[in-house]
């Protein structure tokens, strides 16, 4: 007996243009997760109410600002693996350890007595330990083969336990018993620019981190390796380039950057480390790997993501304030848009068709 | 005689009572910088096999991409039966019957054979019966004598048992007009003759081939009509039984086919030696050995030249040279240093170019631009790339070896076939400063080209004292360019010769002994 019903799957020959997608994928996304706040707030979240919160999000700069720049600077690491086909799930990780080694500079070892060589050790700790994180992955990744996804993933979670033990059992401020470290001090907290939520050393790391990638990518030959390690990795072999060392570069270098988000994350956002960890920020790894793609790879395209993912942050976080939902708002935003692009980027290249058979 | 195309035909019945399958009418299609066709008018008829011949970048592969649908014709008008139609998607080509077959198959390596076949045939459903298919790749395969079992998966076959899955499924289709993209121009040549037996019953049958190829004696052997194209027009179209290999060359080349010869090249003047293998053992992908126990030396200002038929170990021996091959016993030693164990980087370092089989899967990356694809070779840049410099070179290539393209910025997969060739066979020859290393180093290249980059290999190693160790399954370059002639067979190298004294017919024999 034949099924009456066939599916068949072709590949497009000529996919669809490529700004489609993100800017599709943005307002499909925005109408989903407009239903889903609809029929969870159990009608008192409107749409109009959405879309106010949304207009807010995308007005209000002084507070988008420090959002804004972790998010570039994130989604520019992640675009770094990307750009090899490297796929670096483990932002969050990278980011963390990075926020845990500024903190240890900063409150533990003296270098804070002075406010350049603070600020300075605790970048180039937190750009240490992102990296190697993101090295534990990328080390079986080049020579087992072993895929990057799954490990760079789940040393998300060994980050946020290790953290969290940190905090609670060695760092845990005796003063008032709450569960968190001490602040650091003054002298490591960065300089907010007046009316904003962004300092002056979160705005230098941002450009410094975006002109040096930029740099990599035009002019040198690790930049081209690592481009050409996704389209081709053959010709890597017979040029006489290690695919090896061109991949471990690519997730190394991809998580030294998101360390030093977490630097700054510290510096300018959190002033300590707090218990439970994994929930006191919006999860800027995986809102990262949200601004990589809808960037569509480009760097240029980064702060433009991530200007759109941290206007929609601001805008969940109103509508909490407003009363719907909880901690969540935000990721039902993010989540919507990014399984919607994922769905978008399959239609622009291949053709999805159901044949029904008459009989 | 070539018979000029009239345009003004047009309402004019033509000179054969039937009517043609297909009919061209002022098919005309640009490229940004490039006019790939311009008015062309053609006619095939049913029952026909019909070749499309011309030089790299002639326009002949658009032309059956406009067939097939994947590019649509700036103008002109395309009938199916006398009936003008529209061809925008394969899947309209498909129903009008018109299948194409390319020369890198796409099926999928990880499903079986029947799998694969089953999959995007809209006349079968994913739970279809296969025995249809069974019995249809039983039949083809008969006809075209390559076996194939249809439960295996398709990374475990040959090319060419890929290529005939690929025609089954063009069968299974319901293909009336089959479009042959190079599909059989790399098939060893045994298998080769079998395919044409193929094409010819399936023509007998009242199907329509059209093959594209840029060799003048496959179109000859199994075509009843050759169109030759040139520069995106057509020359001219006439059947092969009035016709020869010379008044085609005419037709392909104008001027340049005078310069067309099988002549040796001058020979080199060997020196001292700069590679010597001893005793090499190499295994192949399947982990018996490819390569048992092979010695051989290259001279500066020599051409040595390995012939043999395909996977006799040649691919596994050139590997093993530029180290992208685990050598499991014996020694390579390069200018007096053992490379056994150095990297592919070290010999890029020192002067080295190399030519892989399959360009556009090992040689270069078709996503990239003309410069990165340069740039990314360590011969040519350190850790800061020099984009003037790479740019010079860049243009210096494509002026010399005739790269068609608008410019040195374009990802290399615009260009055609032969153009890509060009491309890899510039740069390392420009990397090549004291040796070559190549395996089928013009196969994609038309006629006219393919000569012109053995003139340039050859006056490379005379001028300036090269080595050079080049693989081919094409015995007419082994025997324009060698001045050794080594045979190659199940691994081992079975005859050595001095190519002024070498006969053909003794190294075909050894070839296939």
């Amino acid at each position: 007996m034949e099924f009456p019903i066939s599916m068949v799957i072709v590949r497009r020959v000529k996919p669809l243009p490529y700004w489609i997608v993100p800017i599709l994928a943005l307002v499909v996304g925005l109408v989903i997760s407009m239903m889903i706040l609809y029929v969870m707030s159990g009608g008192q979240t409107t749409p109009y109410d959405v879309l106010l919160s949304i207009y807010y999000g995308f007005t209000n700069l002084g507070l988008l600002a420090k959002t804004f720049a972790l998010l570039v600077i994130v989604g520019i690491g992640l675009l770094v693996s990307f750009k090899g086909a490297i796929w670096n799930i483990g932002g969050e990780g990278q980011f963390y350890m990075g926020v845990l080694l500024a903190a240890w500079v900063a409150l533990f070892t003296g270098f804070a007595f002075n406010e350049l060589i603070g600020k300075t050790t605790m970048i180039l700790m937190a750009l240490l330990a992102g990296a190697f994180w993101a090295l534990l992955a990328a080390l079986p990744r080049a020579y087992l083969n072993i895929d990057e996804v799954p490990v760079t993933l789940m040393m998300n979670y060994i980050a946020y336990y290790i953290i969290d033990y940190i905090i609670m059992a060695r760092w845990r401020e005796r003063q008032y018993g709450y569960y968190r470290t001490e602040t650091i001090p003054e002298t490591t907290k960065f300089q907010l620019i007046e009316g904003t939520t962004l300092s002056i050393e979160l705005l230098l790391l941002m450009i410094t981190i975006f002109v040096l990638v930029w740099l990599m990518f035009k002019y040198t030959s690790l930049g081209l390796r690592i481009r050409v390690l996704s389209s081709n990795p053959n010709l890597l072999r017979s040029s006489g380039i290690s695919v090896h060392l061109t991949i471990l570069m690519a997730l190394t270098i991809s998580g030294m950057i998101i360390g030093m988000a977490g630097a700054a994350y510290l510096g300018s956002v959190s002033h300590n480390l707090s218990y439970p960890i994994e929930e006191k920020t919006p999860g800027y790894g995986y809102a990262g790997i949200l601004v990589a793609w809808l960037s569509m790879l480009e760097l240029i395209g980064v702060p433009i993501a991530a200007y759109i993912i941290g206007a929609l942050h601001t805008a969940g976080i109103n509508i909490q304030i407003a009363g719907a939902g909880g901690a969540a708002v935000v990721n039902v935003f993010i989540g919507s848009i990014l399984l919607t692009y994922a769905v978008l980027i399959t239609i622009s290249e291949y053709k999805i068709r159901i044949i029904v058979k008459k009989r | 005689m070539a018979t000029q195309p009239e345009s003004s035909n047009t309402f004019f019945s033509s000179p054969s009572k039937e009517t043609p399958i297909i009919k061209l009418e002022g098919i005309t299609k640009s490229f940004p910088g490039v006019k790939a066709l311009d008015n062309i008018n053609l006619e095939i008829y049913r029952g026909t096999v019909h070749a499309l011949l011309g030089e790299n970048g002639a326009g002949k592969s658009t032309l059956v991409k406009i067939l097939y649908g994947i590019y649509t014709p700036d103008k002109g008008q395309i009938y199916i039966d006398g009936k003008p139609v529209r061809i925008a998607s394969p899947m309209d080509a498909i129903k009008l019957g018109i299948v194409m077959v390319s020369q890198s198959p796409v099926i999928i390596d990880r499903l079986t054979v029947e799998e694969n076949i089953v999959l995007g045939l809209e006349k079968f459903n994913m739970f279809a019966p296969t025995r249809r298919v069974r019995s249809k790749i039983i039949e083809v395969s008969k006809t075209v004598g390559v076996k194939i079992d249809t439960t295996t998966e398709v990374w475990k076959l040959s090319y060419t048992q890929k290529q005939l899955v690929e025609i089954v499924r063009g069968l299974l289709l319901g293909a009336r007009v089959l479009l042959l993209d190079e599909a059989i121009t790399y098939l060893p040549l045994e298998e080769k003759s079998r395919f044409y037996k193929f094409i010819r019953q399936f023509a007998n049958e009242g199907g329509t081939v059209i093959i594209i190829t840029h060799k003048i004696p496959e179109a000859m052997d199994v075509a009843d009509y050759i169109t030759v194209l040139r520069r995106g027009k057509v020359v001219g179209t006439v059947p092969v039984k009035n016709t020869s290999i010379e008044e085609i060359r005419k037709m392909m080349f104008g001027e340049k086919s005078s310069e067309i010869t099988y002549e040796r090249l001058p020979p080199g003047n060997p020196g001292e030696v700069l590679l010597q293998i001893e005793d090499l053992w190499v295994k192949g992908d399947f982990g018996d050995y490819a390569v048992r126990g092979t010695s051989l030396k290259v001279r500066k200002g020599e051409v040595v030249g390995i012939a043999g038929v395909a996977g006799n170990g040649q691919k596994e021996l050139i590997q093993a040279v530029m180290r992208l091959r685990h050598v499991d016993k014996g020694k390579i030693i390069f200018e007096n240093v053992d490379i056994t164990h150095k990297t592919t980087h070290f010999l890029r370092l020192n002067g080295v170019g190399y030519i892989p089989d399959l360009p556009a899967k090992y040689g270069v990356s078709i996503e990239n631009t003309i410069l990165e694809n340069i740039a990314i070779v360590p011969t040519f840049s350190s850790e800061i790339i020099n984009w003037k410099r790479i740019r010079a070179l860049a243009l210096k290539m494509i002026k010399e070896y005739e790269v068609k393209t608008p410019g040195p910025e374009t990802p290399v997969k615009f260009l055609s076939g032969g153009n890509i060739m060009k491309v890899l066979v510039a740069r390392e020859l420009t990397a090549a400063t004291k040796m070559l290393v190549a395996y089928n180093p013009t196969r994609a290249l038309d006629e006219a080209t393919a000569i012109k980059v053995r003139k340039i290999i050859k006056s490379k190693v005379i001028n300036e004292n090269i080595a050079a160790l080049i693989a081919s399954e094409d015995l007419d370059e082994i025997f324009q360019l060698s001045d050794t002639i080594v045979v190659m067979n199940s691994g081992k190298i079975v005859g050595v010769f001095p190519a002024e004294k070498a006969k053909r017919e003794e190294v075909e024999h050894l070839m296939v002994m």
